[in-house]
């Protein structure tokens, strides 16, 4: 029967036992029951053998059901039988009940300490528990008695050894089943000690172990192709050849053969691995393809990478599958991680980020401190929009591993939004590490810190870092070529499209080359140049982009347009900006935009307009602006231009709305900050002549966005409040503005010009006092003395205004000081008189009441006392005359007034006022020669001093449009944010849409003409103190009388 | 170390307020506060209570920078019109009126021994020393100019002088410039040295270290704080924190701790050792123009006090200690 048995035939084994265990055997020979129960037990055997390689689940169980219908039979025979329960161990065994076989086993070796079948499957029993070294007891007692016993005992010691950790003793092990398996020619290839044994040799992780491991594990496989650790190894090592067909089949197999969790679970991950690294692949030869096309059109490369996406995509949702059903297999992930791993690897991909989070925390529950893992958690994080978690967990990372590049790089670019210097910080780590390592830092690295270096304004860092990140180039001749005297070669060539000075190079056998990689750096040093001023490099540089990389690259023309529009080649400029447009089909927002902002600078450019031509550009602005408009709806840019365009043609209220709209907008979100329409908006409550509303605006834009320290807003402002007529307001905005930017020269002759304005103002105003006289003619001091000094820091080319000018300047302000000095005196003695004249009313007013009060004692005096005290009175009355008269005759120049004062006799205050017109009339003759003379230099020099203000505005626009132009990608917009105060440079010229401005000044001027007569009328105010120190009474009345006009004045 | 608020005047001034610093105590009187301010006064406050003592008038435009005298008698302040005004702090007299044109007017220094007033020159690139004593310049100590400009180019304004400090022996002269670079003098030489670079923008204020004459720190609009070795031309760190431009920066009497005035309308504690800001004061609401520490001496030498003075027209002052 065994020999039928090994020899294969096992039809005719099966028979045999059948037949032997018939129920007529039974009965026949009822009494031999060992044979019988040896029959049994090897059917029962024969069928859990059966169950055990049976891999389809159902005829498995039937197998399993008869095996132990068999045991149960041989154990009613006898039921101490051992090798019964050893079989029905087995068979337990085999079925995963591990207890119950345990226990099964422990009866037999309760009766047989030595019996040998039980010892393995005890030892079988324990492995399986986990309980290694009771196993290797177990393994070795049962060698001990049977020193013969099959190569398993010893695959089981080895297996025992390796679990331990007793590598070389388990080596040992399985090398001597094999070796036993050959010499008593039990098992002679022994395929568990042979992949045993391979899997040892791959894990030394030596190239030649893993070679003998290879040849090892395919000898097992080529020996018995179905066993599943074999061929996920293998597997394994063809997924890292990349052999991806191979491995596909060697786990589909293996999946097929095993119903072992773990091992199923690490097929699954190795068919996910695969598909997942054959997608990758695709996209990395795609990504060389880009490599070695380089100058491809980026549309065609696009195209080319989403044609290979979507083919993978079907890739991308296997490997998810797989890496599901991997996942599935495993119900402790900390037993078998990679599979979540990679199944959160596979989501992000697919834009599951949800679960993919949950697979990586998972991974990170085992390996908390996996950089990887945190680095991909940070990224689900940030795609989430959960920033923070993101910053957190990419920080330890850098913690975790403060060498890892990598992760610095990553944490830069997330912090780029929010932090610039932290972010910057990050990358110069990164850097450094990656210098440390050895490694080039990437391009883009450099790029990154170069733009932030760039955007703090540390321009030559940027400069050093964007070189750096360009290395050895063509472009190196070209710094040398604009450093040295080839200046000229580089203005020649400032031409639209002239790539003339490229093909020189290259006839002179010079290569161009510029990689792909190094356009973004090179486009980015480009803008640098040119916000360093050196435009002609920065020119050649975007021509080198157009001319090399893409004739029509929509940014690089951009940039050329506004490079062009710098230079005041407007004609140009249009051509570039138009082929950048061009180039996008006009689809490209930000070249449409360029364009109405050049068509708006068009139309505000000249000095002298050609209305025609200004409606026409104009028109024209408004037009492109609606197109991007409409394209994007929510472009606040453009929405500003169209605004500015409204404003400029004079519908304040249009633009007024809109950017009200767009400020608000702005406001709403975190990442558009948009001073300009602020200001824009102010500029337009400035043009309409709405000065508080301006004033408000402009101090609200400079608190909000500016922590108070843009001296640019603050000239705005005291240009508002100089229109305003607000002097004091004005100079003091000009004296912070002064204070925030000590060196701007400008500010400071704008500064001397609103005093001598306002100096003028007052001088012609109708009514001032002296003290407003003293505060002119210090005011004009100051100027006097800003100018001069002005003047003489020119002589040291500090500053470019025109010497000329201040001098005009200069000599206007003595003369009007000298002038001022005259109303001075002027109104001193003025106010002089006035007092005498006060004093001689309070006389006269004293001496009448005195008299009244004389009199109306004399009358009382005289009813009660007539006879005695009469005399005494009249002496009195006579003494107190003559006093007065003598009073009267001291002041004698003043006599006529005398009578009419007495005439009128009222209220002190209506009389004196009176009394001031009527001598203006007077004095009208007198004062009028001076101001005649005066009076015509007088409104030149205001006029002229008016266009100094205006031109020096503009000038200070004109440097302001500069610093916008020089960075147009980040602010298009603020090319617009000088419109307004263009338009109020227009509202100066009568022409224009009038304001109120221009109204107002007028009904100044006229008023001027008229105002001259009453020029010197009333300086009342309390003077001389000396005069009249004693009388209290009469001095609180003057004082009163004193603030009453000065109200009035107001 | 910590700052604790003593008292807050609002409306010190009419107008914003720009510069502050403390008149040492004299043998008749405790320590002095003097503030200067756009509304083109210099005030006068007694310590701690901060009663106004006095409203000194004279200048035409904003008050941009007082200094003490360290013996605490006199004190000079200077305005936008570039005039300095030297006066008695007690009586306010006139003591002298310097200009010297054209040069502009910015911070000025009196150095440790009182014998000479250091003048930020502005546009001049220059610093002009005064003698004490005749109040007449001893010298002129100008930045070279490193690369000849051109005549077209706006560099010249580029080493516009701004800020101005004395090492504490006295022996050398540091100097702040609209394009961040620091310039070292040589005082008895009368002679440039070099160069310290590291900022970016305007260095609106400097100090050296009380106890290091080697030790300088500067604040920038670039929003840091650095700290150099002036003799070895070395960056030692870097502090920042400030959202915007720091506007002042002066060093404790102890050496142990700057404080810092900001556009973020914040005052910022430095701890030296531990080179990381410790505390942010937020009381002013606008920019934070100067911050000084009262001087040691008079009668409570202990006690550490620290003024600051803002655009929103306040003064504080608070504990140190």
């Amino acid at each position: 029967m065994r020999e039928y048995f090994k020899q294969g035939k096992v039809d005719q084994f099966r028979q045999i036992l059948e037949e032997g265990s018939s129920p007529e055997i039974d009965e026949y020979y009822a009494d031999i029951r060992y044979e019988r129960i040896a029959i049994l037990n090897a059917l029962g055997a024969y069928y859990s053998y059966l169950g055990k390689i049976e891999t389809k689940q159902r005829e498995k169980e039937e197998h399993f059901i008869l095996a132990t219908q068999y045991y149960n039979k041989a154990s009613r025979i006898d039921m101490h039988e051992p090798s019964t329960w050893v079989g029905k161990g087995q068979l337990l065994l085999a079925k995963g009940e591990v207890e119950q076989a345990s226990s099964a086993f422990k009866i037999v070796l309760e009766g047989d300490r030595d019996n040998v079948p039980a010892l393995l499957g005890q030892a079988c029993v324990e492995f399986n528990r986990g309980k290694y070294s009771d196993s290797l007891e177990l393994y070795k007692r049962a060698l001990q008695v049977y020193p013969n016993c099959p190569a398993a005992v010893r695959l089981g010691i080895g297996l025992c050894r390796y679990k331990l950790g007793q590598f070389e003793k388990a080596r040992q092990a399985f090398e001597r089943v094999l070796q036993a398996s050959e010499s008593h020619n039990l098992d002679p290839e022994n395929v568990e000690a042979l992949v045993a044994l391979a899997i040892m040799d791959l894990r030394s992780n030596e190239a030649v172990g893993i070679r003998k491991g290879m040849v090892k594990m395919q000898r097992a496989f080529e020996i018995y192709p179905y066993c599943a650790m074999a061929l996920n190894y293998l597997a394994n090592h063809f997924f890292f050849t990349g052999q991806h067909f191979l491995v596909e089949q060697l786990t589909e197999t293996a999946l097929s053969v095993t119903n072992h969790g773990p091992t199923k679970s690490h097929s699954y991950y190795n068919l996910a691995r695969s598909y997942h690294s054959k997608v990758e692949g695709e996209c990395c030869l795609s990504y060389r393809v880009k490599r070695k096309v380089g100058n491809i059109e980026p549309l065609a490369l696009a195209l080319l990478v989403a044609l290979i996406f979507s083919s993978s995509q079907g890739d991308y949702d296997k490997a998810g599958v797989y890496y599901m059903a991997s996942v599935k297999e495993i119900s402790k992930p900390h037993e078998f991680v990679f599979p979540y791993y990679g199944l959160g690897q596979v989501q992000i991909k697919l834009g599951d980020f949800r679960s993919a989070l949950s697979n990586f925390e998972k991974v990170l529950e085992v390996y908390p401190d996996n950089c990887e893992t945190l680095k991909a958690l940070a990224y689900i994080y940030v795609q989430l929009g959960q920033t923070d978690k993101g910053h957190e967990f990419i920080r330890k990372a850098t913690k975790i591993d403060p060498r890892d590049a990598q992760a610095f790089l990553e944490l830069g670019e997330l912090l780029i939004l929010s932090d610039t210097g932290a972010a910057l910080d990050a990358f110069k780590t990164a850097r450094t590490l990656f210098k440390k390592g050895g490694q080039e830092v990437p391009i883009e690295l450099l790029n990154n810190i170069g733009v932030l270096q760039f955007e703090r304004g540390e321009f030559e860092f940027a400069k050093q870092t964007f070189k750096e990140a360009l290395g050895d180039g063509i472009w190196l001749s070209f710094f040398s070529e604009a450093n040295k005297s080839s200046i000229d070669a580089a203005t020649s060539t400032l031409q639209f499209k002239d790539m003339q000075l490229f093909h020189d190079l290259e006839s002179n056998g010079q290569l161009i080359e510029v990689p792909w990689d190094k356009v973004t750096v090179l486009f980015n040093l480009a803008r640098l140049l040119e916000q360093l001023n050196e435009s002609g490099t920065a020119s050649i540089l975007y021509r080198l982009i157009l001319f090399k990389v893409n004739g029509k690259c929509p940014n690089a023309l951009s940039m050329l347009g506004e490079l062009e529009l710098k230079n005041d080649d407007w004609v140009k400029a249009k051509e570039t900006l138009r082929a950048a447009s061009d180039a996008t089909d006009g689809k490209d927002s930000y070249a449409t935009l360029s364009l109405g902002n050049w068509n708006y600078f068009a139309a505000v450019r000249n000095e002298k307009r050609n209305p025609k031509l200004e409606a026409t550009h104009l028109e024209k602005a408004k037009e492109l602006y609606t197109k991007v408009m409409i394209q994007h709806s929510s472009n606040l840019y453009a929405a500003n231009g169209a605004a500015v365009v409204f404003a400029e043609k004079g519908h304040f209220d249009v633009s007024k709305d809109i950017f009200t709209q767009v400020q608000e907008a702005a406001s709403g979100s975190v990442f558009v900050q948009m001073p300009d329409v602020w200001i824009n908006l102010a500029h337009v409550y400035f043009a309409q002549g709405n000065f508080a509303l301006a004033v408000k605006m402009y101090q609200n834009c400079l608190r909000k966005f500016y922590h108070n320290t843009d001296s640019q807003v603050l000239l705005y402002l005291a240009r508002t409040y100089y229109e305003a007529e607000q002097w004091q307001d004005c100079i003091k905005t000009l004296q912070r503005a002064i204070h925030l930017a000590p060196s701007n020269y400008t500010l400071r002759f704008d500064a001397g010009v609103a005093m001598q304005k306002f100096s003028a103002s007052t001088l012609q105003k109708a009514k001032r006092t002296a003290d407003e006289v003293r505060a002119t003619v210090a005011g004009l001091q100051n100027a006097v003395r800003i100018f001069s000094q002005l003047s003489a820091a020119s002589n040291l080319h500090i500053h470019g205004f025109d010497e000329k000018k201040i001098d005009t300047h200069v000599g206007y302000c003595t003369h009007l000081l000298s002038a001022a000095k005259v109303h001075l005196e002027a109104a001193e003695r003025e106010e002089q008189q006035i007092r005498q004249r006060q004093e001689v009313a309070r006389q006269v007013a004293l001496a009448e009441e005195a008299r009244r009060k004389a009199e109306e004692q004399r009358k009382i005096q005289m009813d009660r006392r007539k006879h005695e005290d009469e005399l005494k009175i009249v002496q009195k009355q006579e003494e107190h005359f003559k006093r007065v008269k003598e009073q009267w005759k001291s002041s004698t120049h003043s006599k006529r007034r005398e009578r009419s004062d007495d005439e009128d006799g009222g209220t002190a205050e209506k009389k004196k006022r009176k009394g001031g017109k009527r001598r203006k009339k007077d004095k009208h003759s007198k004062s009028h020669n001076d101001t005649e003379e005066m009076e015509p230099d007088m409104m030149d020099e205001q006029e002229m001093e008016d266009e100094d203000a205006n031109t020096n505005y503009r000038e200070e626009l004109e440097t302001h449009t500069k610093d916008v132009e020089e960075n147009p990608q980040e602010n298009p917009h603020g090319l617009l944010a000088l419109a307004g105060l263009e338009d109020s440079d227009a509202d100066d010229e009568p022409a224009g849409p009038s304001s109120t401005i221009s109204r107002r000044r007028q009904a100044l001027s006229e008023s001027d003409d008229d105002e001259p007569i009453i020029k010197q009328s009333s300086p009342v105010r309390e003077n001389s103190v000396d005069m009249e120190e004693s009388d209290g009474e009469i001095r609180g009345g003057e004082k009163t009388h004193g603030d009453d006009a000065s109200d009035e004045e107001k | 170390m910590k700052l604790a608020g003593i008292k807050s005047v609002d409306n010190a001034h009419d107008d914003s307020v720009w510069a502050v610093t403390w008149a040492p105590a004299t043998a008749t009187r405790p320590p002095l506060l003097l503030t200067g301010s756009l509304d083109e006064t210099v005030r006068v406050w007694k310590s701690d209570e901060l009663i106004l003592d006095r409203t000194n008038t004279g200048h035409c435009l904003g008050v941009a920078s007082v200094a003490a005298h360290p013996l605490g008698s006199i004190a000079a302040s200077s305005s936008l019109d570039s005039f300095v005004r030297v006066f008695d702090v007690d009586s306010n007299s006139t003591i002298a009126t310097l200009e010297a044109p054209p040069s502009e007017v910015w911070q000025m220094r009196f150095d440790p021994k009182g014998s000479i007033l250091a003048v930020a020159g502005g546009g001049s690139a220059s610093v002009n020393l005064w003698d004490t004593s005749t109040w007449q310049i001893v010298a002129t100590l100008s930045i070279p100019r490193v690369e000849g400009p051109k005549p077209s180019d706006k560099s010249g304004s580029k080493k516009f002088v701004l800020s101005v400090a004395w090492s504490p022996d006295g022996k050398r002269i540091a100097c702040g410039s609209m394009d961040g670079t620091i310039s070292v003098f040589d005082v008895q030489l009368a002679k440039f040295l070099h160069h310290l670079e590291g900022h970016f923008m305007p260095v609106r204020s400097l100090v050296y270290s009380p106890y290091d004459p080697r030790l300088l720190f500067s604040a920038s609009d670039d929003g840091n704080v650095h700290m150099y070795d002036a003799e070895g031309k070395a960056l030692i760190g870097t502090m920042s924190g400030h959202a915007s431009w720091v506007l002042c920066v002066d060093v404790s009497p102890d050496g142990a701790a700057i404080a810092t005035g900001s556009s973020d309308r914040t005052v910022r504690l430095w701890d030296l050792n531990m080179r990381a800001s410790v505390q942010t004061m937020s009381n002013h609401t606008d920019q934070v123009w100067g911050v000084a520490f009262r001087p040691p001496g008079g009668n409570d030498v202990r006690s550490g006090r620290l003024a600051s003075v803002s655009d929103d027209k306040s003064i504080s002052l608070y504990d140190y200690s």
